[in-house]
């Protein structure tokens, strides 16, 4: 049985691991001569507050050409794999046999049909598995030295970035794995429900594209309940002023370091948005005088965060809910299958 | 056989139009109220106020503020930019392959239709659906992204950390504005057709038109669309203020860029050279370390150095286009022709 399902497999397995390599080479030579950038960049020993900024901007204007290229790709790459091994491994790996009819003859062999399920799943969905793993592995390499240089980035400053950006998160630590476990699993689900090759890998690429998309943008900020601050703002905190049509003035209050912006937002006392007539000091004074102005306001700044410490934790609930979703997938699909008929 | 190319085509059909339904329908509601804050402060006329990238800067801040703005761009960006990939992958490489793979193609060329006909019947009905798909689909965009294309010309300061304010002809937002991605559309239809012909199989077909299509997507924008047009080579001498100036400390290696900047361009390369052409890169002197910055860049003045700056400046947007497209729909014709001859050429047995 896993003869046969490796037959079955090998030019998919192949393939993968020809990109694999190619893109260890990649991601070597660039990520060796990036933590040698880093490393000499004379980031690592600076300690002064004055030091440090000045280093740190020598290193980011060397970050773009080629290293933002093998970034960019290598991202879209570890983003799109997992939709791309649901649907080009999970969703035909029984659709094709129902398909082509070849079901018959697959179940009415000495192997039973969870046992011949189980193998094909098992075998495949661990490549899957394990493919984006290594993916994983190889970026956070790579990107590391810039991690390492973001911890001395000033709050306000260009390279103000963490492991916690939305699109760092899902390409950095454990999460791929969930996703290609998840993304195989929706491939082997639709392909046991709709028994066709090609819509079963339209809808799971769709599927999984939507799944992703919601996820990001609903499920996982409330993962763990953000934390909410309401603090006073005043010209020190503030990090700019708009004055619009009609002379009315919004805030742009100053971020945090090193955490996961939710809502950034200049309020009231009484909680709402603020937006007002603009001050004269504003208008026509000096930048001095119209923060001055600013204090009798009392405006506050409402913070919603993930602070960074948080990584780990989220990662680990993220893979596990993912997990748990294939798993369950993954049993319909046995149900479906020892019920069917095989006429 | 228009009837039997529709039966095969028409689910495909369906969801191509409700999924370009969706997307209008949220397009539009925020196109809408986008166009309404790009009136509200005032950009129209800013022209005669002479406020514009003032304005701009205001109008890309309050973008900012509301998120639901970057989202949309993002996502319409995102599957324009997919979506001839998509028509490529379910509608170009299953054409032909599933009928060698399910050996129907014996009934379709035994009937009274030849199979040059059939063919082009087959890649007429569905290159029409792929232009009208991915033309109406850029048309949504580009009119969605109009405020922000124009806003993004008058700041001049280029593209911002979330993305948004690129100009029209850097490669970020080039491929997905205009008729361009028609072009695309077209040759990922074709380019799935061939390799669906060539390989005989759906799936693997499927695999190796994402494959190219992606490579041809990386490769065409970073290395070929430059050369399409010479570029415009401006040296100028480095003068006065300087835009950048700075030390490597154990090696004392410099670089120094001058203040030469232009808003609206492609910009191609940007390099500080010495008299005789080679990249300049220090060393630094004792008039660089430990000694006042006007002493260094009065040094540095001195050395004669030259500015070699490439771009592609914005007037060429339609130029760039239109030839961009026709080169995709010709190499387009030319893979269906390809596929006309091999098919000619096959046996049925």
């Amino acid at each position: 049985m896993i003869w046969l399902s490796w037959r079955q497999f090998r030019t998919q397995a192949l393939v993968a691991a020809c990109v694999l390599v190619v893109l260890a080479v990649v991601l070597l030579i660039s990520g060796l001569s990036l933590a040698h950038l880093y490393a000499t960049s004379g980031l690592p020993g600076c300690r002064s507050r004055n030091d440090c900024p000045v280093k740190l901007m020598d290193f980011t204007a060397q970050l773009g050409g080629a290293y933002r290229a093998v970034f960019e790709l290598t991202l879209a790459l570890t983003y799109v794999a997992p939709a791309l091994m649901g649907a080009f491994w999970g969703a035909p790996l029984v659709a094709r046999e129902f398909e082509t009819g070849t079901f018959r003859l697959a179940w009415t062999q000495s192997v039973s049909r969870n046992r011949w399920l189980l193998v094909k799943t098992g075998l495949t969905g661990l490549a899957a598995i394990l493919v984006a793993g290594l993916m994983s592995l190889m970026l956070s390499w790579w990107f590391s030295p810039v991690l390492k240089a973001a911890q001395f980035a000033p709050s306000r400053g260009s390279l103000s970035i963490n492991r916690l950006d939305p699109l760092l998160f899902g390409v950095n630590g454990i999460a791929p794995v969930g996703y290609a476990a998840f993304a195989f699993a929706l491939g082997l689900t639709a392909g046991v429900l709709i028994r066709r090759v090609i819509p079963a890998m339209a809808v799971t690429l769709a599927g999984f594209a939507f799944a992703e998309l919601a996820w990001l943008n609903w499920v996982r900020p409330h993962l763990i309940a953000p934390v909410r601050t309401n603090s006073p703002l005043d010209a020190s905190t503030i990090q700019g002023l708009t004055i619009g049509n009609g002379n009315l003035m919004t805030i742009i209050p100053g971020s945090k370091p090193n955490a996961w912006i939710l809502s950034d937002q200049a309020v009231t006392s009484a909680g709402h948005p603020f937006s007002a007539p603009a001050t004269h000091a504003c208008l026509d004074g000096s930048m001095q005088a119209c923060g001055a102005s600013l204090g009798p306001l009392h405006i506050r700044q409402l913070l919603v965060y993930q602070p960074a410490s948080r990584y780990w934790p989220l990662q680990s609930y993220e893979t596990a809910i993912f997990l748990v979703v294939a798993i369950a997938l993954g049993f319909l699909c046995l149900a479906r299958i020892s019920r069917r008929r095989l006429a | 056989m228009f009837w039997l190319t529709w039966r095969q085509f028409r689910a495909q059909a369906i969801i191509a139009g409700s999924a370009l339904a969706i997307a209008a329908i949220g397009l539009i509601i925020s196109g809408i109220s986008l166009r309404h804050s790009y009136n509200d402060l005032g950009l129209p006329a800013c022209q005669a106020h002479h406020d514009c990238a003032q304005l701009a800067t205001a109008f890309f801040a309050q973008l900012q503020s509301a998120s639901s703005y970057g989202f949309v761009s993002h996502l319409s960006q995102g599957l324009l930019f997919i979506v001839p990939g998509l028509i490529g992958l379910f509608w170009g490489a299953p054409l032909l392959a599933r009928e060698f793979e399910t050996g129907t193609v014996r009934v379709a060329w035994n009937q009274s239709v030849t199979r040059r006909r059939w063919l082009a019947v087959k890649l007429g009905v569905a290159g029409l659906a792929a232009i009208v798909t991915a033309g109406v689909l850029s048309l949504l965009v580009t009119w969605w992204s109009g405020p922000i294309d124009r806003a993004a010309s008058l700041q001049g300061q280029g593209a911002d950390s979330s993305g948004l304010g690129a100009y029209r002809i850097e490669p970020s937002v080039f491929g997905v504005r205009d008729i361009v991605p028609v072009g695309y559309a077209i040759f990922a239809l074709a380019l799935g057709a061939v390799l669906g012909v060539l390989i005989r199989r759906a799936v693997p077909a499927m695999a190796a038109t994402v494959v190219v299509f992606a490579a041809v997507q990386v490769v065409w924008p970073n290395w070929i669309r430059s050369h399409l047009i010479s570029p415009v080579t401006v040296r100028s001498p480095v003068t006065g203020n300087l835009n950048e100036l700075a030390v490597q400390m154990p090696s004392h290696e410099m670089t120094v860029m001058g203040s030469w900047s232009r808003a609206n361009v492609w910009l191609l390369s940007n390099v500080t050279v010495t008299p005789s052409g080679k990249p300049f890169t220090g060393p630094a002197t004792s008039a660089c370390i430990g000694n006042s910055p006007q002493a260094c860049t009065a040094w540095v003045l001195r050395q004669h150095l030259v500015q070699l700056v490439s771009y592609q400046p914005a007037s060429r947007f339609w130029a760039f286009q239109w030839l961009e497209t026709g080169i995709f729909v010709a190499i387009a014709v030319v893979l269906a022709a390809f596929c006309a001859w091999w098919l000619n050429r096959r046996r049925l047995a």
